[in-house]
């Protein structure tokens, strides 16, 4: 068969198709079923968010009726002339760059650890899910707790061995990579199994036939399985990323509210300023925060991208 | 078939009904915020009256969890009182009801009687109409005085400052004998002295919860009372005419620094519950809190006497005052309550000397009521303070929380080891831009 005779049989059978999908009859009532899901959506979802955005050109306290239109006035004021803002940010890069890096790294040795489905590894890997089950305040009082520098479980282990214990939450200087560490403990567990189904996905002959030519643990991890993850690696930074800017209850009940400077990440600060009624400049702290997630993400895929490319 | 079963919608139709659906929510955005339904801007004119027939529910919102037990005790007395009514406890926490109540008030759907913090709270719900005035009621009466101011505005009695609180700190008093201090120290000197002599028995002085913003601010109310130029120090300090790199506040910070020598190590990293643990097991012999963790610590197994001892700064036989107290939440009633009659009957109840008492003994706190005799051993102990020169807390002057925590975060900052001149530029940064903001 030529070419152009294949070409025209797909063509007809396509018309086919389109003849039998025309022949058959849609009960317009069909079409109201998703109007309440989209109503939902609407109200809850699109409504609030253009609001958002509208209120964030105004000076709105977030109970009068008056209000005026600022502009852009707000946004200047937050990445030039709040420093509290500014500061939300830096902690939360350092908080990103800490849990991004820490958590994926963890759970892709974690996973890799754990792959074989063995009885004690599907019971290691349900015991390190297990914080992930955990409510976020219950975390934050865990931790708290294990932090805290005279009753808290590091500090008397090290004190009872004459070593005295770092400040932790209390040592500004520190105090975000700390935050940072009960974020890894809280989420690595699903990453983990994210990159187990990604491992199990790889083909075991590509592991066979490169054992058959020599090559080590070393030089299968990145010649095979650093590449081979890739989908579930860009699903676990973009996963991470959106969370460790996300991150709120976690951070409010280890720091208490409001939190120190030291912990102070920009959804905490957003909630700050919202509880301070400046609602229009706080929705401006939340266009921002909506922008930044998005550079983040891309930039960090992108970034995925050159590196496993580089590799493979 | 009908006409509607035979209408085949065409793409372009979909489109367009996806495209009237995403305007109107566009145009809804919209809508000018605070256009709602149930907007109050103008005040509810006159004052409420007492009259009309008590029955039928009411909510009563407030912020005080802790407090549920007390007030379910008192609602079932008051049920007892008045058959054929009901009272239901609106409970939220702190930061959401200053976050939410006044959009959940203004509808009338909850709070017929409801609570305000003193400050921009009890301003919004004056300035809104939110609070009816209540000079009519014949309630002022039954409230000391001087404990009631903060409940008034432009003459007018709009709610009544419940329970009071002393923003101080707070001592083991079998400690501070064992090192000859019987009473408070009434200057800075003896203050000193007084932790020196702790120090040297081997005890942490202070246990100070750092890691708490808001009960590590506290101190700084009696830091503050009588160091600074003016009572209204921190309204002055918000509106720009005082700054904290002015010499007073320094020299308050310099004081603050000093007190480092004296907390537990390690104090910006302690939360509150720790601290209260170190003073409850006789581990730190004062919490620099206030007399609001009394009920906490004696539940942590404290069985010490408990008395205030304020940070005064103050040189030998000089200070304007002796030390600080506080209205938590500010009673009133809602102008869009549908049962006021019921409401004012609840808050006439809660007003009653007896009532108060039982309330007070069961939070082991004070309340603004007169004439009121507490069976509670800490508050008959603390009772005298009611009585001696106190200001209301300073820190709540402050309308910006993030100026106040800025303000208060000097105090850490010094204490721990930053210079008080940097902790005070560091503070002033951002007032300056808040103010910068505000324009």
């Amino acid at each position: 068969m030529t070419t152009t005779e294949l070409i025209v049989t797909a063509t007809a059978k396509k018309r086919r198709v389109g003849v039998r999908r025309a022949g058959r009859r849609t009960a317009p009532a069909l079409y109201l079923f998703p109007v309440p899901a989209l109503i939902i959506y609407v109200a809850f979802f699109i409504i609030p968010t253009l609001q958002t955005f509208q209120y964030s050109i105004t000076n709105w306290d977030g109970y009068s009726a008056a209000f005026d239109y600022v502009g852009l006035k707000n946004f200047g004021r937050a990445l030039t002339g709040d420093t509290l803002f500014t500061n939300a940010l830096t902690n939360n890069m350092k908080f990103m760059g800490v849990v991004v890096v820490g958590q994926t790294a963890v759970a892709l040795t974690m996973a890799v650890l754990l792959m074989k489905n063995t009885k004690t590894n599907v019971f290691l890997r349900a015991l390190y899910f297990f914080p992930t089950i955990l409510s976020s305040v219950s975390v934050g009082f865990i931790w708290k707790f294990v932090y805290d520098p005279n009753y808290g479980v590091i500090n008397s282990i090290l004190g009872s061995v004459g070593v005295q214990g770092p400040g932790f939450l209390g040592d500004a200087t520190t105090a975000i990579y700390w935050l940072a560490v009960t974020q890894i403990w809280f989420h690595a567990g699903m990453m983990i199994v994210i990159f187990v189904a990604g491992l199990q996905a790889i083909p075991a002959e590509l592991y066979e036939a490169a054992e058959v030519d020599g090559a080590g643990p070393w030089k299968r991890f990145t010649s095979i399985t650093w590449p081979l993850i890739a989908p579930a690696m860009s699903i676990v930074v973009a996963y991470t990323t959106i969370q460790s800017f996300k991150a709120f209850d976690v951070v409010l009940s280890i720091s208490g509210n409001p939190p120190s400077r030291a912990l102070d990440i920009l959804s905490t600060r957003i909630y700050s300023t919202f509880a301070n009624s400046q609602f229009g400049y706080a929705a401006a702290e939340s266009v921002l925060f909506i922008i930044f997630i998005l550079v983040a993400v891309f930039v960090l895929r992108r970034f995925l991208r050159l590196i496993q490319r580089g590799e493979s | 078939m009908s006409a509607f079963e035979k209408w085949q919608p065409t793409r372009r139709q979909l489109f367009g009904a996806a495209g009237a659906l995403g305007l109107s929510a566009v145009l809804a955005s919209c809508a000018g915020p605070g256009t709602g339904a149930g907007t109050s801007t103008a005040g509810s004119g006159g004052g409420l009256k007492p009259g009309g027939k008590v029955k039928g529910d009411i909510s009563f919102a407030h912020w005080r969890g802790e407090d549920r037990e007390a007030f379910a005790d008192l609602i079932k007395k008051f049920v007892e009182k008045y058959p054929g009514t009901s009272v239901s406890q609106d409970i939220s926490t702190s930061n959401d009801y200053a976050a939410q109540a006044f959009r959940r008030l203004r509808d009338g759907k909850i709070g017929d009687v409801a609570v305000a913090g003193r400050g921009d709270q009890f301003e919004q719900f004056t300035s809104t109409g939110l609070f009816i005035p209540l000079d009519d009621t014949g309630l002022t009466e039954k409230y000391q005085a001087s404990l009631i101011t903060e409940g008034a505005k432009d003459g007018k009695q709009y709610g009544y400052p419940y329970q009071i609180v002393y923003n101080v700190p707070i001592a083991n008093m079998d400690l501070l004998s064992s090192v000859g201090v019987t009473e408070a120290p009434a200057d800075w000197d003896s203050y000193i002295d007084m932790l020196d002599k702790l120090k040297a028995k081997g005890l942490t002085p202070i246990a100070f919860p750092g890691a708490d913003a808001g009960n590590a601010g506290q101190l700084m109310n009696s830091m503050v009372m009588n160091i600074a130029p003016s009572d209204d120090m921190f309204t002055k300090i918000e509106n720009g005419e005082y700054k904290c790199t002015d010499d007073w506040f320094i020299e308050m910070l310099r004081k603050y620094q000093q007190l480092g020598a004296y907390i537990q190590p390690n104090a910006a990293g302690t939360a509150v519950e720790p601290a209260q643990q170190m003073f409850a097991t006789q581990k730190a012999a004062i919490l620099s809190t206030g007399s609001y963790h009394i009920a906490a610590v004696r539940a942590l197994g404290a069985k010490f006497p408990i008395d205030l001892v304020p940070a005064r700064t103050n040189a030998k036989g000089e200070g304007k005052y002796e030390g600080i107290y506080n209205a938590t939440f500010i009673l009133g009633i809602n102008s869009k309550s549908a049962n006021k009659p019921t409401a004012l009957a609840w808050l006439e109840f809660l007003s009653d000397a007896k009532n108060a008492g039982e309330y007070g003994d069961a939070t082991a706190q004070h309340t603004s009521v007169a004439g009121v005799e507490y069976k509670n051993p800490d508050l008959k102990r603390i009772a005298p303070w009611l009585d001696r020169k106190l200001v209301i807390a300073p820190r709540f002057q402050f309308l910006d929380l993030d100026m106040r925590n800025a303000v208060e975060a000097s105090g850490l900052a010094a204490m721990t080891g930053t210079s008080p001149e940097k902790a005070a530029e560091d503070a002033q940064k951002i007032v300056d831009e808040r103010i910068a903001a505000k324009g």
